[in-house]
């Protein structure tokens, strides 16, 4: 079994010898990929497109350059069709409640007039707005690094570690994987309004730790595990203790699996609507929670939504920009949540 | 000397001075605020949340008379939007042991409930001396349940109310018609004019039953109105039967409703509203039923002035006496295990004075059930008209049915009376079909 | 290598400790407990005091409101993942050969980043009825309007017992016969003022003794007034109707309706019956009711399929990758065409993958909530009932019976039961090779 440094998804957990081993995620083949020190097949990738269609006939070439104008108007269509409907939220953010109950937004792309950033400084001017920003970020932050932390503590001492039933341990948290977190809606309300933080941050910080930990565990673990031994044999004996080993070896070389990690569970929390709207305080609720709250009338409430949800857009998109690959093998990996 | 004069002012002179019952030693007390017609305790440091549907500009209205509560007791008070299902969102909190200090309830439905449950604390008498001061009976008896007094009426509505579009009823030469038959009629005109005539906000499931609502008021009687509200009759009764054949000469009807009963079901509350006032020259629809708050709607989606392109004329009569149908939303001090405290019945006190009515109605949408509010304090003369007949109509008119019902039937998506009449206006054929999941829905919801 | 090796780090039992205690405090409080909890819930009443046994699962298949919820949970599972990793599958492939591959990738991929909720916003814009407001159904009225062209007057309608009765189609046929030296008078109200701006005032025609005349016009003055069936001031014509004049089934003769309305058919037309073609009124098409009931479970499916397909598509586009070149092209140069390649080749070699995706989305589209609860309007909410919306809704709603929550909850864990066995299997399975 090659490196499950990244599984594309759980239900095929363990499976090391994936399809994906190569190209975990990568949208751009092209995009050089970071160093990831502990694989040990990175040669096994295939040369790409430059090794085929040597010995093409004419004939066969001809006809897979139609196949491809073909391909590339029906994409073109696809790629159009994909971006219309958030063209459609992005355009009306910029209109007002009359321009929008006169006419579609597509009006305004020939009607300079109908743009404005009326509804943003509105938007932006109401606290109740600005303070579920806030709040979002209050949640997503800690819940990230209180995955990355304990989770990369756990799949330490799962990959290194000796300790009875081990593996036993592993089984129940693999199994958990997939455990849906509506089980724990009920019962979670309940045990936190004993320990009094129903409706805190706390809480829903807790909810969204305890629930991306089997994923983190499991992915933190196998990337863990295959971290060679010499290099933790070699600390071991220069004297490095059990804490020392995980802070000074572990984690730096788990770096691209910390990362995807990382960014998942972040996208993961800050777009989360169902455990907010249940577990987050109702007056200082996430920006998810506030824009479902003014779905109420939702014909009249487009000019606040629109630009509300553009913004809570923002963040993910820029992520997801800024960081394709490792979102991407994040998703691959933990899509099963 | 001074002093009476102040109150005078206060009270705006037309209810006469026995109206007031402040006496003079409590003048006294007030001389230097010629406003006050409360006293409140001093709750710095306390806060308070309350929850209630409202967003937007109603929100912000209901807010400015809290500001006022805030700056006179220097306790702190915040707001929480509660999304539709106001009952659903307190169940929720509770559970979780965190519930909002006061609860604006839409479904005095849901009052009985909370008060049932034990949830909601009964009002302390600082409240009771604003109620019997500022309410008549009706209101009042409202906000109780078995007796003991819950909640505040703190917003009315009045639910008996036409909107038109004037340019339609010029273009169909018609005026305003004072009788079912003859709106159906004048209904008629407008389409043959080339305008629908008549806009139902059918996704809405509130819409429908207050139309439901006002035909049986009116046709049956308020007597066994009553008697529906409390599920003492069942819904297969005759009446319903004819209640809903009346209303099915405009459901059943393609010309009559804006966009067909199709479209109907696919129009929001606020959508049905704007389309009948967006376009002034070829109005979408001619005519859109629902109470007072439409002026708001009309305000902030449309260029329409309220008072010239839209009018509004009272639901008309069916079979006697045109019908008084209100609705309104009643503030709830919650207290799932114990006592309320001082500052969540200063706050609902502070509700029943004329004091924060009048700043709330300064802010325009809205009615107030408070008898001593001066009604120079609505922004216009069709918010004035409309508040006026629904005080002068005293403890005539009838509570919206279907928040008196418990929320599961009257007030839940997907649920009873909403439902059935969603179902009702996909197939106005149906009438006995509808009667039965009605009652089966009722006996249900009314646990018997 | 997971294969039980001893670790290398004898660790003293508190440094074990210490590294695994938060993360099985966490899971234990609030994953495993829960699940404790629920099925023990799901055996009792609503106020959580009586047991009552398995009468929470009864109810569950007996409700109507959560056997709909089933049904369209059904549903989705059967048509969001298949529909999305086929699609997938076509980009995918589709891609290979492409240049500006990546950019199309980052296109289709770029929903999974967003909320739900945001998706949710952005599909209710999108699936508006109005034509002139969702765009789903303006470019639906758009394509139809060009290739069927609109009907010049669908609005118009007779007054009833106005002389004009529904024919064949949409037609309207006048109960009066033509008659040369009869001008025909054929009345219809309904028409929106603005529509007749450019139509002249109606005239009813002088009687002519070589022909059948008539006139066709709005008989509604603005403002009101005017007798109906009269052709009174202010009264427009219908210019551009279509009169046809029948006789046993077939047309004889056709006119059309001038500025003022009035139409001339030739004398032979006498005693025909006149008809307004149909063509005059054909409802216009007005775009499909996405989110009504029978539409709105396929609508929102949609609004998933977008934001899902990216996800299929790099997984199997990865997958694609480790195909081996050589396989395909030995294919090629025996002469199979790129269809058969693909059908004979790249799917079974691929098809680990593509259970591996609709696997995944299977387990995903089981918890679907968001998308329901913000894409479905009040009106149709039940039509589109899913579980895990039911399970919020019995759990939290008015009257919560969190007996019956617990129990959609312990339905819903169960159903991913054997997916959680097939993980374990396959862990225990790699740990012995």
């Amino acid at each position: 079994m090659s490196t499950p440094h990244i599984p594309p998804s759980s239900a095929d957990s363990g499976r090391g010898d994936g399809s994906d081993a190569d190209t975990p995620g990568a949208l751009s083949p092209v995009r050089p990929e970071p160093p990831r020190h502990p694989r040990a097949d990175g040669s096994g990738r295939p040369a790409g497109p430059a090794g085929r269609g040597k010995e093409r006939s004419v004939a066969s070439r001809l006809a897979s350059a139609t196949a491809g104008g073909a391909a590339q108007v029906v994409l073109i269509l696809f790629g159009l069709l994909w971006l219309l409907p958030t063209a459609g939220l992005f355009v009306s953010s910029f209109r007002d409640a009359r321009d929008i109950s006169a006419g579609g937004w597509w009006t305004a792309l020939t009607d300079a007039s109908q743009w404005s950033v009326q509804n943003y400084s509105n938007l932006l001017g109401k606290s109740a707005f600005t303070d579920s920003i806030w709040t979002t970020v209050a949640i997503t932050l800690p819940s990230t690094v209180l995955v990355v932390v304990v989770g990369a503590m756990a799949a330490y001492a799962f990959a290194w570690l000796d300790f009875p039933g081990r593996d036993w341990w592993f089984l129940l948290v693999v199994a958990l994987l997939v455990v849906p977190i509506q089980v724990a809606l009920i019962p979670v309300a309940r045990l936190f309004n004993v320990l009094g933080i129903f409706e805190t941050i706390p809480g829903v910080v807790l909810f969204h730790a305890a629930f991306g930990l089997p994923f983190a565990i499991f992915l933190l673990r196998n990337f863990f595990a295959e971290i060679p031994r010499e290099l933790l044999e070699a600390a071991r004996l220069d004297g490095a203790g059990e804490v020392r080993l995980f802070t000074r070896v572990v984690l730096p070389l788990g770096g691209p699996a910390i990362a995807a990690l990382a960014i998942f569970q972040f996208m993961w929390v800050w777009n989360d609507l169902l455990v907010a709207l249940i577990f987050a305080s109702s007056s200082n609720p996430p920006m998810t929670v506030a824009l479902q709250q003014e779905m109420r009338q939702f014909g009249a409430n487009i000019d606040v939504l629109a630009p509300g949800a553009f913004i809570s857009m923002l963040v993910p998109l820029a992520i997801f920009f800024a960081f394709q690959r490792q979102f991407v093998a994040g998703v691959m990996a933990g899509s099963v949540k | 000397m001074a002093t009476a004069l102040a109150l005078t002012t206060a009270c705006g002179g037309d209810n006469g001075d026995d109206g007031n019952n402040g006496g003079g030693g409590d003048g006294g007390d007030n001389g230097g605020s010629v406003e006050s017609s409360i006293e409140l305790p001093d709750l710095s440091g306390e806060r308070l949340e309350i929850a209630a549907v409202w967003t937007g500009a109603e929100q912000a209205n209901f807010m400015s008379a809290v500001a006022e509560f805030e700056s006179r007791t220097g306790a702190e008070v915040s707001f929480v939007p509660s999304g539709d299902n106001v009952a659903t969102f307190v169940g929720q909190k509770i559970a979780g042991g965190a519930a909002p200090d006061i609860v604006v309830l839409p479904q005095v439905g849901v009052l009985h409930e909370f008060a049932e449950q034990g949830w909601a604390a009964p009002v302390d008498d600082a409240v009771m001396e604003q109620l019997n001061a500022n309410y008549a009976a009706g209101w009042r008896d409202l906000g109780a349940h078995d007796g003991e007094q819950y909640g505040v009426y703190v917003k009315a509505a009045n639910k008996s109310l036409i909107w038109y579009n004037t340019t339609a009823f010029e273009n169909a030469g018609v005026s305003e018609p004072e009788t079912w038959d003859e709106f159906i009629e004048v209904a008629r005109t407008i389409s043959d004019s080339g305008t629908p005539p008549v806009s139902v906000a059918g996704s809405d499931g509130w819409t429908l039953t207050d139309w439901f609502e006002n035909i049986y008021l009116s046709q049956a009687g308020p007597e066994m109105y009553d008697q529906l509200a409390a599920h003492e009759i069942p819904w297969t009764d005759e009446s319903v039967t004819e209640a809903l054949t009346t209303l099915a000469d405009l459901f059943g009807s393609d010309q009559l409703l804006a966009g067909g009963p199709d479209g109907a079901l696919r129009t929001d509350f606020p959508t049905s509203v704007t389309q009948t006032f967006a376009d002034l020259e070829n109005p979408a629809a001619g005519m859109v039923y629902e109470g007072d708050f439409v002026a708001s709607v009309i305000a902030d989606g449309t260029d329409a002035v309220v008072g010239e392109d839209a009018l509004v004329f009272p639901f008309p009569a069916v079979g006697g006496e045109p019908p008084v149908v209100s609705g309104g939303d009643v503030a709830v001090a919650l207290a799932p295990d114990g006592e309320a405290s001082e500052a969540q019945m200063a706050l609902l006190a502070w509700f029943a004075s004329a004091d924060a009515a009048r700043i709330w109605a300064e802010g325009g949408g809205f009615l107030s059930p408070n008898r001593e509010l001066d009604t120079s304090a609505y922004p216009d003369d069709v918010q004035r008209d409309i508040a006026e007949a629904l005080i002068a109509a005293g403890d005539d008119f009838r509570f919206d049915l279907s928040d008196q019902a418990p929320a599961a039937f009257g007030g839940t998506t997907g649920q009873g009376m909403w439902q059935a009449l969603q179902d009702f206006l996909r197939d106005p054929e149906d009438i006995s079909g509808v009667q039965e999941y009605l009652e089966s829905e009722a006996a249900r919801a009314y646990g018997d | 290598m997971a294969d039980g090796r001893p670790a290398v780090i004898r660790a003293r039992p508190w440094a074990v400790a210490c590294f695994l205690l938060p993360a099985l405090l966490l899971l234990g409080a609030l994953v495993v407990y829960p699940i404790g909890y629920s099925l023990w819930r799901s055996l009792f009443d609503a106020p959580g005091t009586g047991f009552v046994g398995l009468d929470n699962y009864r109810e569950m298949f007996a409700n109507p409101a959560i056997r709909r919820a089933l049904q369209n949970n059904l549903i989705w599972i059967l048509v969001a993942p298949a529909l999305a990793t086929a699609l997938g599958l076509i980009f995918a492939v589709l891609t290979e050969r492409i240049r500006w591959s990546t950019a199309f990738k980052l296109v289709i991929f770029m929903p999974m980043a967003i909320s739900m909720l945001a998706a949710g916003i952005i599909f209710r814009l999108v699936y508006e009825a109005d034509p002139d407001r969702g765009v789903a159904n303006a470019i639906l009225v758009s394509v139809n309007d060009t290739f069927s062209e609109g009907a010049p007057w669908p609005d118009a309608r007779p007054r009833p017992d106005s002389g004009l009765e529904p024919g064949p189609e949409e037609s309207l046929v006048a109960t009066e016969p033509a008659a040369v030296g009869e001008p025909a008078l054929l009345p219809l109200v309904g028409v929106a003022p603005p529509r007749v701006a450019d139509a002249g005032q109606a005239v009813e025609p002088e009687p002519a003794p070589d022909a059948v005349v008539g006139v066709v016009w709005l008989d509604f003055a603005p403002g009101g007034g005017g007798d109906p069936g009269v052709v009174d001031e202010n009264e427009r014509g219908l210019p551009g109707m279509v009169v046809e004049a029948v006789r046993d089934g077939t047309v004889i003769a056709t006119a059309t309706a001038g500025a003022d309305g009035t139409f001339s058919l030739p004398a032979e037309a006498d005693g025909a019956e006149l008809r307004l073609a149909a063509s005059n009124f054909a409802a216009s098409f007005n775009g499909v009711d996405w989110l009504g009931p029978t539409l709105v479970t396929p609508a929102i499916i949609g609004s998933y399929v977008w934001m899902w397909a990216g996800f299929a598509m790099v997984l199997i586009a990865a997958g694609l990758a480790g195909v081996p070149r050589e396989m395909l092209e030995a294919a090629r140069v025996d002469g199979a065409n790129e269809w058969q390649v693909f059908r004979r080749i790249t799917v079974p070699l691929l098809a680990p993958v593509l259970a591996v995706v609709l696997v995944t989305l299977m387990i995903n589209v089981l918890k679907i909530f968001d998308l329901v609860l913000i894409i479905a309007p009040g009106s149709t909410q039940p039509d589109a009932n899913v579980l895990a919306l039911q399970l919020y809704f019995s759990s939290f709603g008015t009257s919560p019976n969190q007996g019956l929550g617990s129990a959609i909850a312990v339905f819903l864990l169960l159903l991913v039961v054997p997916v959680m066995i097939f993980n374990i299997r396959r862990l225990r399975q790699e740990r012995k090779g």
